[in-house]
């Protein structure tokens, strides 16, 4: 008796922790179909494309990711991309590498930082990531003037974005190697285990003796140091650094970090996961581009891609299907006396 | 089946009823005060040492700039009671209505126009507030969600600039009454309103439980998914109301009057001492962080920075708040 309920869950488990992958399976046969169908061509060149997002928005949306599974809500990242490409471009006008790790630096610092302020005061990332987030843009206007900083040697672009082996360049080959890393360090070591344990149940952590503090600390600076290397490596490679890149990139990374099935309350979700949901997206993404759709088509589609996705992921989505079945069974239904009685 | 209830309900419960009690203790809200203190003191020392800063005219600058931020700010303060956070893009939502309200002002007449953009600001936000309140998603993703959407809609159905119609004027809503801008009156009455319907109204008084403990005013049998609902719509109102000024103010309403304000609506929402996680907040407090975000954009004005500048020290604010709110919980974990 007892095994069966646990059977059943291990399958429905196993089978959301399956739905990325058959998301993107299925998004991929569109991609191929679809365009076909349309009379449109599809070149490796929409292939080449689609690693270039997974070179910005994908690294964005893996940092993200990593927090959202320790859950907690980093809203920052979307500052440090922003920051991360100012400086690049700033700091990296005679050295493109010099530019790179200073933001890279910088952004390890402001991820420290936040890292520690959310770990020792226990406080709501949300909040505190959205006043960095604030605080970031605010500075990226300063250093700005508001305006677009264009990046003057043209060459880095070239060296970035060359195409190796028709579909890849060498940003997004640094992407892939950085997020198989991080994907590497998150399934085989403790670190990994640990990140999941302070998402499922903080507690519990804190009691077996998990170092909370330390993990959550090295998880934001990892996070920033992610969405840094994807809006410096971005900013270089378009030779232009914007200082308010908008909601756009973060609405990006929310759906794909959700398409990939991790959750907002934290412990579940793999970085292949996110993986997997920021490929299936730029499909999307690149099959509205190859259809050529109105630009209010692809903000309706977004927006609503992101409700959509958030709504499927809200956890009482499933209560409320449940009390609409069984309208008797109210799932937190408040005890009655009369019933006790 | 009811055991089965029970325990299903509990651990929730057990694990956050401290919180509150610890919140409300009597030694937590001397220091809070005195940080309050400490803060106004700061702002008013810097305040007065900028040239050109205690003067008529400045006073009325800084309330004419304080109206739009602070009733959205109060709309906030709303969301944040219920224990949702905060809209992320209730500025866009204020462009949005205001634009709306300049679309329908030649056709409908201005009082439908102003009762229209109302009630699709109210069923905007409650809309989301279903969301966020019956189904647990969350507040941050699904604002930003609906706000790209309205983006979306807006950039599809209307012209990306609407312009006063020729032959009306809504002049009225941005002149000057006994000496003081129109804006700041109903600011106040926007206020003066939240702050009653949150105290002395069955419903106010319940958003303010949600907030506080979800799960014991689930457990309480409040209908908590309605109540997060009405905090929104609420806050809808607040921005339809916004948006209608705004549209008065720059006689013409485009996407790009959000400018700032979700941000700022927030961060004065957060200075005011409201608490981001809800179980503590007013309208008053609200009114009041939007005078000292007002009275830093003025005095940053006065010294010559840009936009940028305020901006950052808005996010800085915001952080340093957040931290000085919180310092006492250390021990819960």
């Amino acid at each position: 008796m007892t095994t069966r309920p646990g059977m059943a869950r291990l399958a429905r488990r196993s089978r959301r922790g399956g739905l990325p992958y058959v998301l993107l399976v299925v998004m991929l046969l569109v991609f191929v179909v679809l365009p076909v169908v349309a009379g449109q061509q599809v070149t490796s060149f929409n292939y080449y494309n689609l690693f270039q997002v997974f070179a910005s928005l994908g690294l964005l949306s893996v940092a993200l990711g990593l927090t959202m599974i320790a859950g907690e809500f980093d809203l920052s990242v979307l500052g440090t991309y922003a920051f991360a490409g100012l400086v690049a471009v700033k700091l990296g006008a005679d050295d493109p590498v010099v530019g790179l790790l200073a933001a890279l630096v910088l952004a390890a610092l402001i991820g420290a930082l936040q890292g520690a302020l959310v770990a020792w005061f226990r406080l709501p990332s949300a909040a505190v990531s959205l006043g960095v987030y604030i605080a970031l843009l605010g500075l990226t206007a300063t250093i700005s003037d508001s305006k677009t900083v264009p990046y003057n040697n043209l060459n880095v672009s070239d060296v970035l974005d060359r195409q190796y082996l028709e579909i890849f360049s060498l940003r997004s080959i640094i992407a892939i190697l950085a997020v198989a890393a991080i994907a590497v360090t998150m399934t085989y070591t403790r670190f990994g285990r640990d990140v999941r344990a302070i998402g499922s149940d903080r507690r519990a952590s804190l009691r077996i003796g998990v170092r909370v503090d330390s993990i959550l600390v090295v998880l934001f600076v990892l996070s920033a140091l992610l969405s840094a290397l994807g809006g410096s490596m971005l900013a270089l490679s378009l030779a232009a650094a914007t200082p308010d890149p908008g909601f756009d990139p973060l609405i990006f990374a929310l759906t794909a970090v959700l398409l990939g099935g991790v959750s907002l309350r934290g412990g579940t979700g793999t970085v292949l996961g996110i993986a997997a949901g920021i490929l299936t997206l730029s499909l999307l993404r690149e099959l509205l581009t190859v259809l050529a759709t109105p630009t209010y088509v692809s903000s309706l589609a977004t927006g609503g891609l992101l409700l959509v996705v958030a709504f499927a992921a809200a956890p009482g989505l499933n209560a409320w299907w449940l009390s609409m079945r069984r309208p008797t069974k109210r799932v937190a239904e408040p005890p009655s006396l009369s019933r006790v009685g | 089946m009811t055991a089965e209830n029970v325990t299903a309900a509990d651990p929730d419960t057990t694990v956050r009823a401290p919180v509150p009690s610890e919140r409300r203790g009597p030694s937590s809200s001397a220091p809070r005060m005195l940080w309050g203190l400490v803060v106004l003191v700061a702002v008013s020392a810097l305040a007065l040492t900028t040239d050109g800063f205690v003067s008529v005219a400045n006073a009325r600058a800084i309330l004419s700039s304080v109206s739009f931020t602070g009733i959205l700010a109060v709309g906030t303060v709303v969301i944040m009671l219920s224990g949702n956070l905060f809209s992320l893009s209730i500025g866009t939502s204020a462009a949005v209505s205001s634009m709306l309200f300049l679309y329908l002002l030649p056709d409908v007449g201005f009082v439908l126009a102003v009762l229209l953009t109302l009630v699709a600001g109210y069923a905007t936000f409650a809309l989301q507030g279903a969301i966020v309140g019956r189904l647990d998603g969350n507040a941050i993703i699904v604002t930003i969600g609906a706000g790209a959407l309205q983006v979306g809609a807006v950039t599809w159905l209307l012209p990306g600039s609407v312009q006063v119609p020729d032959g009306v004027d809504i002049g009225f809503l941005t002149r000057s009454v006994l000496g003081l801008p129109f804006p700041l009156y109903v600011f106040l009455a926007v206020a003066l309103l939240v702050q009653c319907w949150l105290h002395y109204s069955a419903t106010g008084r319940q958003v303010e439980l949600v907030g506080e403990n979800k799960a014991a005013a689930r457990a309480a049998g409040l209908p908590t998914g309605k109540l997060v609902t009405v905090a929104f719509a609420v806050a809808g109102l607040c921005t339809a109301i916004t948006g209608i000024l705004l549209a008065g103010f720059n006689q013409n309403a485009n996407l790009a009057v959000s400018g700032t304000f979700t941000f700022d609506a927030i961060a004065a929402a957060i200075v005011g001492g409201s608490s981001v996680i809800g179980g503590r907040g007013s309208a008053a407090r609200a009114v009041l962080g939007a005078v000292i975000i007002a009275t830093i954009a003025n005095m940053l004005l006065l010294r010559g920075f840009g936009t940028g500048v305020r901006v950052l020290v808005e996010g800085i604010v915001v952080v340093l708040v957040v931290v000085a709110a919180q310092r006492r919980k250390r021990s819960i974990a």
